[in-house]
């Protein structure tokens, strides 16, 4: 018998798996599954959504049998299984449930149905299925080496130990994630990284991304929505693997309820970030049991991310939560930034021209040149820069000032201050480069304009 | 009694996975995948093929049991349908059957080889010699994932959705 532990890439739903069940009468029943769940060393899952004939046969006769296909080496895995009991509630229907609405989020499908029950069964046996594939051609070259798995843990070691070092040596929030998302491709090769922070709207908003181009920021995801939303409602790590292949799965169910007359009104929700990520995890980031974020992860590899990875990178995501806290506590006037983010100013702009920003009171929402440009406090804040500048020249503002202007709307305790600067630069960096917010030491900043400015406001578009 | 129409008998034929279902004498069940069918009698029996390397107990099940289940499934969309019946006939599949699990194995790799599976894996699925168990077919379940599933195969299947991975 081998360890379920040895094969847990069988059971991330990439291939789906085959289950053979017997009725009382002595008739066997086969069908596909999307995925069998990992329980504990002894005790898989199912989830049922339907209530169907596999279910009728296990109250009955609680002997099955199931396929399992490793999605990295294609071998072929028999569990013999027995029923042990059905769960409704409690922790691994909790996480079993939430898995499903993630899916179900994305090809809109939230609140078409739930997770009926999660049948736990025990495994009697689990066997290689000896002889399913020949052996491979050793005259075939392998596509890569196969790394080690020492090898592989002592790079993932070195890899946290850097990162770990630039969360500790970071001086602002701007750096902290910058650097982080940075490390994380090149220490650990996970070229697409974003991070979200909550705001007062219970919306997260991407405030750094890396691998994603320069239009990233500022995307927004509710709380409770998708793999992100849910990570951050939940408070634990989630992960997608075979994101494809779940796809094509709930689109066929989205059909047949089409067919059954029942179909979901939702549009489907695009998946944030790639167009064609085949693997997503997303970790919070906690201190103590207070949410200050998400590290969220994609790759277009359907295995990128396995329970390892997600337990490695969640010491990281814990480790940025503090340095996070950190760098929005310090944040002290007086101390010099480092040149990296102070006084890096865009390179000069060949050709003045003036810049029309526009600000609908009704909603917090400034666009420039008609364009979107951003929304609430930053907006406010954006707003009362600009008009400073435009009635007396002011060029240079604190962060103490923002923080005792009421108008803005900041929370007294945990006001995210940092975050909506940085997020409010690189909105400005990206829709809006001959205006830019530089900080020139701890808890001050500069307003350049290269540009002519003009300021009009009205109550809605 | 059920007979297979002509689209079921081309969507068997389309390089959709195969498995098969037996028990033994104590009612535990017990699968294997085939590597081919193949629609006769006027699509009133089914012969299926099972490799011999890896098919010995489902095999010695379904001469001592006679039941047997058979579930052909589409990679690309999950389309899915079981047929259920007697087992008529278990016997060594003969030299002139190789060519059709050679063409089921060839045209699964194809199906699979768009979803991200090397079709060099799909050749290493151990094919031939093989188990050749012909059946009765006796009802036919929808079994693509969804309300349906489970019921009685009405047809014809919907058509296919496009690819999308």
């Amino acid at each position: 018998m081998i360890a379920l532990r040895d094969i847990p890439e069988c059971f991330e739903g990439v291939i789906p798996a085959m289950m053979t069940t017997c009725s009382l009468e002595g008739e066997p029943n086969i069908t596909e599954i999307s995925q069998v769940h990992l329980v504990d060393d002894t005790h898989v899952a199912l989830s049922h959504q339907f209530f169907n004939k596999t279910q009728r046969n296990v109250r009955e006769n609680p002997h099955a049998s199931v396929l399992l296909f490793s999605p990295r080496t294609y071998e072929q895995y028999r569990l013999q299984l027995r029923f042990d009991h059905p769960e409704s509630e409690g922790p691994l229907f909790d996480e079993m449930a939430a898995r499903l609405q993630v899916i179900a989020s994305h090809t809109g499908m939230v609140g078409v149905f739930k997770l009926r029950c999660a049948d736990v069964y025990e495994v009697l046996s689990a066997e290689h299925v000896e002889g399913y594939l020949l052996p491979a051609d050793p005259r075939v070259p392998r596509q890569e080496r196969t790394e080690g798995r020492l090898e592989a843990m002592a790079r993932e070691l070195r890899g946290l130990q850097a990162i770990s070092c630039r969360v500790n040596r970071a001086g602002c929030l701007e750096v902290l994630l910058e650097s982080v998302l940075q490390a994380l491709e090149e220490e650990l090769g996970f070229r697409h990284a974003m991070v979200l922070l909550p705001d007062e709207r219970g919306r997260l908003v991407t405030t750094a991304s890396h691998g994603y181009g320069s239009g990233g920021v500022g995307a927004e995801v509710p709380m409770g929505e998708g793999l992100i939303g849910t990570v951050a409602a939940r408070r634990r790590p989630m992960r997608v693997a075979g994101v494809g292949a779940e796809l094509r799965y709930w689109r066929t169910i989205r059909a047949e309820l089409r067919q059954a007359g029942n179909a979901p009104s939702a549009p489907e929700i695009p998946l944030p970030g790639l167009p064609d990520a085949q693997a997503q995890l997303a970790l919070p980031l906690l201190v103590g049991d207070r949410l200050v974020g998400v590290l969220a992860l994609e790759s277009r590899e359907p295995m990128a991310f396995d329970a390892w990875t997600e337990t490695f990178l969640n010491i990281l995501a814990n480790q940025i939560a503090l340095g996070i806290d950190r760098a929005a506590s310090a944040d002290d006037e007086g101390e010099q930034l480092p040149a990296a983010v102070a006084g890096e100013g865009t390179a000069a702009i060949a050709v003045p021209r003036t810049r029309v920003f526009q600000l609908f009171r009704n909603d917090d929402c400034i666009f420039v040149d008609s364009e979107y440009l951003i929304r609430n406090i930053p907006a406010k804040i954006l707003w009362k820069l600009l008009r400073a500048h435009s009635e007396s020249g002011r060029t240079e503002f604190s962060n103490r000032e923002l923080r005792l202007d009421e108008s803005l709307g900041l929370p007294e305790v945990r006001d995210n201050l940092e975050s909506r600067l940085i997020l409010l630069r690189k909105r400005l960096e990206e829709k809006c480069p001959e205006v830019q917010i530089r900080p020139v030491r701890r808890g001050r900043f500069e307003l350049q304009i290269r540009c002519g400015v003009q300021l009009r406001e009205s109550d809605s578009a | 009694m059920a007979t297979l129409d002509p689209a079921l008998v081309e969507f068997l034929s389309s390089g959709v996975v195969l498995g098969c279902a037996s028990r033994d004498a104590r009612l535990v069940p017990r699968s294997v995948w085939a590597v081919g069918i193949r629609v006769e009698a006027g699509g009133e029996e089914v012969t299926v093929f099972l490799p011999m390397a890896t098919a010995a107990e489902v095999v010695a099940n379904l001469q001592d049991a006679r039941r047997i289940a058979v579930v052909a499934t589409a990679p690309v969309d999950h389309r899915s349908v079981q047929l259920k019946g007697q087992v008529l006939e278990v016997r060594p599949a003969s030299e002139d059957e190789q060519s059709l699990t050679d063409r089921y194995r060839a045209c699964l790799g194809r199906t699979l080889e768009p979803l991200g599976v090397p079709r060099a894996f799909v050749l290493r699925i151990q094919h031939w010699p093989a188990h050749a168990v012909r059946f009765r077919v006796e009802e036919l379940f929808v079994q693509t994932p969804g309300p349906a599933a489970g019921q009685p195969f009405q047809g014809p299947f919907r058509p296919p959705e496009p690819v999308r991975t």
